[in-house]
């Protein structure tokens, strides 16, 4: 009854966690725009390591009665849990820093030019670590949109 | 089930090996290449290979990606549109590969009955037994590439040693950086100037 | 069991290396390159139990850091176009 029990557990978990990553993946493949995928994959990544992860060390614990593999397991996930969010924002981080502009849901750009989405991203900690930096890049900003503004 | 996902992850090898030839980007290329480690590290691991798969994960995913890296920020990202290929060198490569392949068939096949290691099988209880007593080492597989085998790995040493050297001697040995050769000529060094007229000129800013 | 999420996983790892070769961006590849890193660990983990051997985690546990590391290594060359010898050290930190 137990073994049914702890197999029933473990199946489901792997069944979430197969269909987490799958639909990741199918994100991954036809998401329109570089933030809407990576949206997609790296919530479907922590996410379905950590349910696949929780249905292996149910499976190493009572089925294969095997501790060790059952603190590898966990030690993966926990590191998994950090490492996963920590690259996502990274990579959003860095491609809003190259200029790569999000997109609405009508394929329309959310910001008007490149350059706008290079001074979003520094803008960000600039204001709480530097004044003067915070200062610089708003006035870098109220330039572009005054130049912007003349264009047209 | 072995069987299938070594089979998978050989053709994602190939798959990225293809891409990696294709793409133009070299930046693109050195991402593929950190996918292929990963791929072939796995693929060892499920052909029971542990100890070459830790290897593979630690040197061609984690260093070789960073010294890719490192020699791609001397260089630009896109590769030349190339000439045309000389048909010298495409017949020198189809016959090296040819012959590779010729070499790979002496060779047992994955899973064989017929395999040395499976005809002899004292050898490798020997190899448990004794080669603590004979040769030192706790490790059975250090004791077995340093001393059993210890001819083979005299010649890989020598392969890594020459192609090592012959990376040097493209490289040249005497090019320095400009940045390294600065303090032999530096204004705060020669001794009429003080140091104070090193500081003259306006640290560089970032971001500019 | 072990068995349906290898081939999930199977399937997962072939999707995102489509992505991998077609991405438009760099950014697309490497969001790509880390989601199939991500995968292997999973499917060697679970490898590992469908053979009744979960002894081999080690390598999962090295490889989901080394995937971390590769990833943080390419945009940090993004962002400065350089590994960091020195030119932008100073202030950054």
């Amino acid at each position: 009854m137990f073994d049914l029990l702890i197999m029933a557990v473990s199946w489901i978990l792997m069944i979430v966690g197969c269909v987490f990553v799958v639909s990741g993946a199918v994100g991954l493949v036809r998401m329109p725009d570089l933030y809407t995928r990576l949206h997609a994959a790296s919530l479907t990544d922590t996410g379905g390591t950590i349910v696949i992860g929780l249905a292996l060390i149910i499976q190493a614990v009572f089925i294969f009665d095997n501790n060790m593999a059952a603190i590898k397991m966990g030690l993966i996930v926990f590191f998994t849990l950090f490492t996963g969010p920590t690259a996502s924002h990274a990579l959003a981080k860095t491609a809003l820093l190259c200029g790569q502009v999000p997109v609405d849901a009508d394929g329309k750009p959310i910001l008007d030019s490149p350059e706008e989405a290079t001074l979003l991203a520094r803008s960000r900690p600039a204001d709480y670590r530097h004044g003067e930096d915070a200062k610089r890049i708003e006035d870098e900003m109220d330039a572009l949109n005054k130049k912007r503004r003349g264009e047209g | 089930m072995e069987t299938l996902v070594a089979d998978v992850l050989l053709t994602f090898l190939v798959v990225i090996a293809v891409g990696i030839i294709v793409l133009r980007d070299l930046l693109a290329a050195v991402i593929l290449l950190g996918a292929y480690s990963l791929t072939a590290a796995g693929a060892f691991v499920v052909m029971d290979a542990v100890d070459v798969a830790f290897t593979e994960a630690a040197v061609g995913s984690g260093i070789s990606t960073i010294l890719f890296l490192g020699a791609l920020s001397f260089t630009k990202h896109e590769q030349k549109p190339r000439g045309n290929d000389s048909w010298v060198a495409v017949l020198f490569v189809v016959v090296t590969g040819a012959l590779l392949i010729y070499g790979t068939l002496d060779m047992p096949y994955y899973g064989s009955a017929t395999s040395a290691a499976q005809t002899n099988p004292d050898l490798a209880v020997r190899f448990l037994q004794q080669s603590g007593s004979e040769v030192g080492p706790p490790n059975i597989v250090t004791s077995v590439l340093a001393s059993y085998r210890g001819y083979d790995t005299l010649g890989e040493t020598m392969v890594v040693f020459a192609a090592g050297m012959a990376v040097l001697s493209l490289l040249g040995l005497k090019r320095r950086r400009p940045g390294l050769e600065a303090p032999e000529d530096a204004p705060g060094d020669t001794p009429g100037e003080t140091p104070a007229d090193a500081l003259d000129e306006p640290p560089t800013s970032r971001h500019t | 069991m072990f068995i349906a999420g290898i081939l999930a996983l199977l399937v997962t790892m072939a999707l995102t290396l489509w992505r991998t070769l077609l991405g438009p961006t760099l950014f697309d590849r490497l969001l790509a390159v880390n989601s199939f890193g991500t995968k292997t660990v999973l499917l060697i983990a679970v490898y590992g139990f469908m053979t009744g051997r979960p002894d081999f985690l080690d390598i999962a546990l090295v490889y989901a850091l080394i995937n971390f590391v590769g990833t943080i290594a390419v945009l940090k060359f993004f962002e400065y176009d350089d590994l960091g010898s020195g030119k932008y050290q100073e202030d950054d930190f």
